[in-house]
């Protein structure tokens, strides 16, 4: 059976990889995975991304929390 | 969506609560800004200042580093090892990796070589961790700076961690907390380096992305010891406004440092007798406290430490009574052939 291209969201720092059908703007991918934008900052590669950014099925972003404790 | 400031490149950061989106090269000259003006308007460092930058490997710190060296300042980098399992070692190979790109080499302060490693300090005198850390960082803070003459002693709190902080004080009350929390913290005669918080105007997204557009390679695993820590209690609270009300946070700190606000000065700022005592664990965010080298009865000057001439508010500094305390608990242990 054919299985169509997802984007993939991971987060390095949950040791998580989450699989989510596009186009998703990444504000829609942050609400899916359970992050407030305050929070994180979004890459793709070498490039950060706007929380209006649209991704597309077969990208693969990171989310990275940007929230140090103590 | 355009950059907002030369309107030509695509925005890679998004700043509600400037109203803003900048591209790379305009974000720079935005971040730069806001750390340059946040040390002009409170007077923070001024030319020809010798500053010891604190370094922990992690963004905020390494990012301030970075900002004040391209802002022409003399500056070096000092890193404590706190000697954590992995974590330590993990954070001190950024640091270094860092430095070199600059042509720097940090000053290292190994906690284990000083018999006060954290982890094991801290099971020693039953404390939290964050709590044990901060009374001997603010420790090596001071004695550092003040043994190689610098003028100033720089830490990468941001808007988050203070705004934070103030939460947490406002919600236990803590006057006399509320009447010291400043980006600025003057020197004082007997050994007492000024203190100063740069970075007291961006947010931890802020710096995260002018790490991450710069190349810094920081290091993004949490402390293992700070999971409980109350202030990210407090932070998660304040994004979740945040999140709703851009601009609150900078908003609820620059009002709060206002000269006229009662709660930092005049004769309102003294703690009430009946004040509620601070639980253990929230007087252990004094690792984010910026307090003294000694926090205990700032009244008049610091005078020299009985033990090791640190200066302090008490007979002996907080670090050497910890110290001793984690020599007892050792020797105890030892005793009982436990670890």
């Amino acid at each position: 059976m054919y299985n169509a291209p997802m984007i993939t969201v991971r987060l390095p720092q949950k040791q998580k990889e989450l699989e989510i059908p596009g186009p998703r703007r990444v504000m829609d991918l942050l609400a899916e995975a359970g992050m407030r934008p305050t929070t994180v900052i979004v890459t793709q590669g070498r490039k950060l991304l706007t929380k209006d950014h649209r991704v597309e099925d077969g990208a693969t972003i990171d989310v990275i929390s940007v929230v140090s404790g103590g | 969506m355009k950059c907002k400031r030369c309107r030509r490149a695509e925005a890679a950061v998004d700043l509600p609560s400037h109203h803003a989106a900048f591209c790379p090269d305009c974000f720079f000259l935005f971040f730069r800004r806001q750390v340059t003006e946040g040390i002009r308007k409170l007077r923070l460092l001024a030319p020809g200042d010798r500053v010891l930058v604190c370094v922990s490997g992690g963004k905020d710190s390494l990012v301030l580093w970075d900002v004040l060296m391209d802002e022409g300042y003399e500056t070096e980098g000092l890193y404590i090892d706190l000697g954590i399992d992995g974590y330590s070692d993990r954070s001190k190979e950024k640091v270094l990796t860092y430095a070199a790109s600059r042509g720097k080499t940090p000053i290292v302060v190994e906690l284990a070589k000083e018999g006060i490693p954290i982890p094991e300090a801290a099971r020693c005198v039953r404390m939290q961790e964050c709590s044990v850390c901060g009374t001997v960082k603010r420790y090596f803070f001071n004695r550092v700076a003040a043994e190689g003459r610098f003028t100033a002693v720089a830490t990468g709190h941001n808007l988050d961690d203070e705004t934070a902080r103030l939460l947490g004080n406002l919600l236990h009350w803590q006057r006399d907390h509320l009447a010291r929390q400043h980006p600025l913290l003057p020197g004082e005669d007997g050994g007492l380096v000024r203190k100063v918080k740069p970075l007291w105007r961006v947010s931890e997204v802020e710096t995260a992305a002018y790490g991450f557009l710069k190349g810094i390679d920081y290091v993004t695993e949490e402390c293992p010891m700070s999971e409980d820590a109350t202030s990210l209690v407090y932070k998660e609270a304040l994004s979740r406004i945040e999140d709703r009300m851009p601009g609150t946070r900078i908003v609820f700190y620059k009002g709060f440092l206002d000269p006229s606000n009662p709660l930092r000065n005049g004769p309102e700022a003294a703690a009430p007798a009946d004040a509620a005592p601070m639980p253990e664990e929230d007087a252990e965010s004094g690792a984010t406290r910026g307090t003294d080298v000694d926090a205990e009865g700032r009244d008049g000057t610091p005078r020299a430490c009985a033990s090791c001439g640190a200066p302090t508010f008490a007979e002996t500094c907080s670090f050497c009574r910890m110290k001793e305390r984690v020599r007892n608990a050792r020797s105890v242990r030892a005793a009982r052939g436990t670890r």
